[in-house]
């Protein structure tokens, strides 16, 4: 089977509102490909997770850019690509030092990185890019019983 | 029916004991500055316990996560106490994965100043 073919894109204005849709595309995709309920809740918040970061940091606020979400099928699993033009911000940076809220007091914690904590826990499969904007690639397994159906 | 079903709406119910928020839908990074707005009025409330009541929240993120944290942290200044109720399954396993969990039972017993 040739799975190039089988991708679907979406470029969509970097703005909160329409992130919404890009968990919709998902929530279809998901179930057509096979993944269980609970992957594809997964995959949506690890997913509007990187959409947020493109539209919260990657442009002013007086120039809204756009946002591509490419989704690619793999022969057990799915791909998928968030990609923003506007300003890197360190991103690579903030991955590695993104955690949870575990072993802090609530007087400390903040509610920074969370949304990149999310990303990693709830994904198989984690990268970032800088080049001229921020690529987030995210990658889920489809589980061996999933395969089977 | 779709539209409804992913949308984001804030039902208030105020009594003499509590104020309490029903959050239904989808809470994305498009809606936290609404429950923010419908909640900060009640965090100084101090004779009333704050209450989320989640049943129907279909969806939430990071965004939503870090208004509930926000107002567990200034009631948590305030000593006064604020629930998070009716979690989902879904939704109760990012916050356990999230650690916010262990805030909410922290934040759920205080005592009320004047309590």
């Amino acid at each position: 089977m040739n799975l190039d073919n089988r991708t679907i894109s979406m470029t969509l204005p970097a703005e909160a509102e329409y992130i919404d849709l890009v968990r919709l595309t998902l929530y279809g995709l998901g179930t057509k490909i096979g993944f269980t309920y609970e992957d594809i809740e997964d995959m949506k918040v690890a997913v509007a997770e990187a959409c947020n970061n493109a539209v919260v940091h990657a442009y002013e606020p007086s120039n809204v850019g756009t946002l591509e979400v490419r989704f690619e099928r793999l022969d057990s699993g799915l791909k998928i690509t968030v990609r923003d033009h506007g300003y890197s911000f360190n991103f690579e940076e903030k991955v590695r030092q993104a955690s949870s809220l575990h072993d802090k007091s609530l007087e400390e914690v903040n509610v920074g990185g969370l949304g990149i904590y999310l990303m990693q826990a709830l994904m198989d499969e984690v990268e970032v890019r800088n080049d001229g904007g921020t690529e987030v690639v995210l990658t889920k397994w489809l589980s061996k019983s999933e395969e089977m159906v | 029916m779709m539209n409804r079903q992913h949308s984001f709406e804030i039902e208030k119910q105020t009594t003499s004991e509590s104020n309490l928020l029903i959050l239904k839908g989808e809470l994305d990074l498009s809606k936290a500055a609404e429950l923010r707005a419908a909640a900060d009025p009640f965090v100084a409330d101090t004779q009333r316990r704050l209450i989320l009541n989640l049943k129907d929240l279909g969806y939430i993120d990071s965004t939503g996560i870090g208004v509930i944290l926000s107002l567990l942290k200034a009631r948590h200044v305030l000593k006064a106490p604020m629930g998070v109720e009716n979690i989902p399954p879904k939704i109760q396993r990012l916050f356990d994965m999230t650690g916010l969990t262990p805030f909410i039972q922290e934040t759920s017993i205080n005592v009320n100043q004047k309590g």
